[in-house]
């Protein structure tokens, strides 16, 4: 296969937006935990110490863009690292356990594609929907996302005191978008779509920190329980330090609170704070760390980009 | 270094590794210490491999991971994931073959152990090897006789405060280990040791058993191959106590064994003596130098012309038999009672005024309380108290209670002696060490004095005479540089901190200038010319009594009625 690496900077072009991934439009169902008449601020129960939590995080990073020849036909592709890992936190130590790194070249489905071998391995041929910035960016975030689902999170059958009951809780950076392994919750930072009606919106502005509505119920594609949640920050508008977590829909609604009870007394105690982080406080401190780790272990992009222009010529 | 060695750790790449000074990841599970000797291989495009030595110079822990200092916390409270890192830099001893390439990022790193340590600190190529310390793990560190006896180089020089740098100890260990260990051959017997001893009675004891001598102190003696035990031959000479007509020795806590030395007026007419009696002498800008040289040249003439078997000299009909006959005799010669009358220009210099000889009288009769009991033939058979150096192994000289001017003489007449009596003998072997603490009181940076010169010529001349200076100061800086410069070993104990600082220990690295400050009793630096890095070497508890109350005197001696503080032991972190 014969292919050219773009003279330009892999940051032009392709661009990637975590909005692209919000699921518009789903219906919406407030009936789970309280009516939707009587819904009012609930205060996280104070957890005595702090359980064994682990959380789950992916990252990528577009290497080059490259042109393809396809039977005389120049197609675009890119090459891109995602990484994925895994921090278990503990009152003593933050740890990170797994890491993966995966390597891709991301194009439209072509005849002679293959693997890009390289001087610092290969990048391996992920064929998307189309050549369309859209598609290859959701290829490249399906890999990140399948290689955070392939991690061997320690689930707490490791753990000889067996101090939490029911499992580690786990959550993962993002939406679940389908991941629905007990103790899984999905941690979204942003608020892009609002679910809650105008009706009730306006409860997100009266949480205090620790403080969370109920659950609620999200159709669709990838049915999930869900709820928002402060973090202790400073409240400079109503949506200051809200983040949304969610649930898979696969159990009863009890287990899904009992889950919601559990993760609202840990999260705040992980918040970030402003002069640290410039997302304080809702990129929490071990997912942070994490991405550090992660975007470390992507590799230097100026050697990789070098050794992929060695490749190509 | 076989297959199986263990791996502490990797060169890192993310610091510069140079041919010099490198640093080494150490692996999980494993550590590394100041002092610790390492090696690592390199292999050359033709296959060769190179394998770089070095000792451990610093280390360093730190998280990785943690961007703020508050960080910290978080990474103990389990919220921010982190790892510590560790690392050490190492300052390269040798690299065999001699070919200076930087060992590579993420090559293993091995502790040098038993014969691959002797190669990594050069001691395998070694033919004489003094044994000069032991390393906190108990292995020998050795010195080059080579560099020490004049084959190659001479003369040690050894830095410390005093008190806690044990710089006196440290050089008896040193002629220790010349004397016993074997290295001398079968010259060590001729070989001989001259220490003045300048401080407190503590060296006059050297023959004795030391009893604070712990068990575990005695066994390192055994990892050096040396037996414990005091010095064999041993003279003990004191001056005499003043104004005793019987000249016995002014010693304290020891009372048997010990000799008087004094010089009789015909020695130190004949040997022309009188410019150590002025520190000064020899600085050209002082009129009296003249007078000083004219005086001397005088009694020299007198002490030859007349008889002088019984120690006493006749000047112009007096016969001298005190020095403060002798100083009164040349008060007469020089001032005339009568102030018309006409001075003996052989013996105040032509042309000199009067004011010249005044300041020459005054500094004369200024020395005759400190020096009386050091020059004088009243005392029986007055000539047999010369000082022998060649009677014993080791002479012990003792200036401690003499006033400065005294010590200086004494210190100046003994070493012109040992060097004239070598320069006589043509030849270097058996070599004489000597002892000096404060070199910086005979031989300052910035002024000359006669002992001055001959310091200067035993450091520059003594090499070749076999005459092995092994000179001790508080503070380098003060002391001529030319005989430190001279010196091939250099010893530090610890030093204040302002010292450190200075360019006269520009062989200690940055790091190693720092831990000279925290140095404990009993651990000392010694540079050598072989090794570019300064070695950490401990040296045992001495086996010989450094004070009276290490002897076991059998109880013969009150301290309190002699008056001897009980000082504090300076070695006794060690035990």
């Amino acid at each position: 296969m014969r292919f050219a690496v773009e003279a330009w900077s892999p940051e032009y072009g392709v661009s990637g937006d975590e909005s692209q991934l919000d699921e518009h439009a789903e219906p919406v169902d407030l009936d789970v935990e309280v009516a939707a008449k009587s819904w009012e601020p609930i205060r996280a129960s104070t957890l005595d110490t702090i359980e064994r939590v682990v959380f789950v995080d992916g990252v990528r990073r577009i290497d080059a863009r490259i042109w393809v020849d396809d039977g005389g036909q120049s197609r675009q592709g890119v090459c891109a690292s995602v990484a994925a890992g895994a921090v278990v936190c503990t009152p003593q130590k933050a740890t990170v356990t797994e890491v993966a790194v995966f390597r891709g070249f991301f194009t439209q489905p072509l005849e002679k594609a293959e693997n890009i071998q390289t001087k610092h391995g290969d990048y391996v041929y992920v064929p998307c929907a189309s050549d369309r910035p859209e598609d290859i960016y959701l290829g490249i975030h399906d890999q990140m996302t399948s290689l955070e689902t392939s991690l061997q999170v320690e689930s707490s059958e490791a753990d000889p005191k067996g101090e939490s009951d029911g499992g580690d809780l786990i959550v993962f950076d993002g939406p679940l978008r389908g991941r629905n392994s007990p103790n899984s919750v999905g941690y979204v930072k942003t608020q892009h779509v609002q679910y809650l009606p105008d009706s009730h919106q306006p409860i997100l502005g009266r949480l205090s920190a620790g403080e969370r509505t109920p659950l609620f119920h999200i159709g669709g594609r990838f049915g999930r329980y869900s709820w928002y949640l402060r973090l202790p920050s400073e409240q400079t508008h109503p949506l200051a330090g809200i983040v949304r977590c969610e649930v898979a829909a696969v159990g009863p609604p009890s287990e899904a609170i009992a889950l919601a009870v559990r993760t609202s007394g840990v999260l705040p105690w992980y918040g970030s704070e402003p002069h640290k982080d410039s997302r304080a406080p809702q990129n929490l401190y071990p997912i942070a760390g994490l991405e550090n780790q992660l975007r470390h272990r992507l590799g230097d992009p100026l050697v990789l980009e070098r050794a992929l222009r060695n490749a190509a010529s | 270094m076989g297959e199986e060695t263990e791996i502490v750790g990797r060169i890192l790449g993310t610091e510069d590794a140079t041919p010099l000074l490198f640093w080494v990841a150490i692996a999980p599970g494993q550590h590394l210490q100041l002092d610790d000797v390492i090696a690592v291989d390199r292999i050359m495009p033709t296959g060769e491999t190179i394998t770089a030595y070095g000792v451990v110079g610093q280390v360093r822990a730190r998280h990785e991971g943690a961007k703020f200092q508050s960080d910290v916390f978080m990474i103990a409270d389990g919220r921010l994931p982190a790892e510590v890192s560790e690392a050490a830099e190492i300052q390269l001893t040798r690299v065999v073959p001699e070919t200076f390439v930087p060992p590579l990022p993420g090559e293993p790193v091995r502790k040098a152990t038993d014969s691959e340590r002797d190669v990594a600190l050069d001691f395998a190529d070694v033919e004489r090897r003094l044994p000069a310390g032991l390393s906190r793990e108990n292995e020998p560190i050795y010195l080059d006789l080579d560099f020490v006896d004049g084959t190659k180089g001479a003369h040690v020089n050894i830095s410390g405060i005093s008190g806690v740098a044990t710089k006196t100890s440290y050089a008896t260990f040193l002629l220790y280990s010349i004397f016993n260990s074997g290295v001398l051959g079968a010259s060590a017997t001729n070989t001989k040791g001259l220490i003045f001893n300048v401080k407190g009675e503590d060296l006059l004891f050297l023959d004795h058993d030391n009893t604070s001598l712990t068990p575990d102190q005695r066994a390192r003696y055994g990892f050096l191959d040396l037996e414990p035990h005091p010095f064999t031959s041993v003279g003990i000479m004191a001056p005499p106590r003043p104004g005793d007509p019987n000249a016995t020795p002014q010693t304290g806590a020891r009372q048997v064994g010990v000799e008087p030395y004094f010089w009789t007026i015909a020695e130190f007419c004949e040997q022309g003596l009188l410019p150590f009696l002025f520190a000064d002498a020899e600085d050209e800008r002082q009129q009296y130098t003249i007078v000083v040289r004219s005086v001397t040249e005088q009694l020299r003439r007198c002490a030859r012309t007349g008889d002088t078997s019984d120690g006493a000299v006749s000047i112009n009909g007096v016969r001298v038999r005190t020095f403060e006959k002798l100083v009164e005799v040349i008060e007469d010669i020089l001032i005339p009672e009568d102030p018309d009358d006409y001075v003996d220009a052989k013996w105040s210099g032509r042309a000199v005024g009067g004011g010249t000889i005044n300041a020459f009288v005054r500094r004369l009769s200024g020395s005759t309380k400190y020096m009386s009991q050091l020059i004088r033939a009243d005392v029986n058979n007055a000539t047999r108290y010369q000082l022998d150096l060649d009677k014993n192994q080791l002479t012990v000289v003792d200036i401690h209670q003499l006033h400065d001017r005294a010590k200086r003489f004494v210190v100046g007449v003994v070493l012109q002696q040992a060097f004239a009596a070598k320069e006589a003998s043509g030849v270097a072997d058996p070599l004489q060490f000597i002892v000096l603490d404060e070199l910086n009181k005979y031989a300052p940076r910035d002024s000359s004095s006669p002992i001055k010169e001959i310091l200067l010529d035993v450091a520059e001349r003594g090499r070749s005479l076999g005459i092995i200076l092994i000179g001790a100061q508080q503070t380098a800086s003060e002391v001529e540089r030319r005989i430190v410069a001279n010196s091939a070993v250099r010893v530090v104990g610890r030093l204040d901190s302002a010292e450190a600082g200075r360019e006269q220990y520009g062989f200690l690295p940055g790091l190693q200038r720092q831990r000279a400050t925290i140095l404990k009793p009993g651990s000392m630096y010694l540079a050598q010319p072989r090794l570019p890095v300064p070695l950490l070497v401990e040296f045992p508890f001495p086996a010989w009594a450094t004070r009276s109350s290490e002897a076991n005197l059998a109880g013969t001696i009150d301290h309190k009625s002699l008056g001897t503080k009980d000082m504090s032991d300076p070695f006794d972190e060690v035990q």
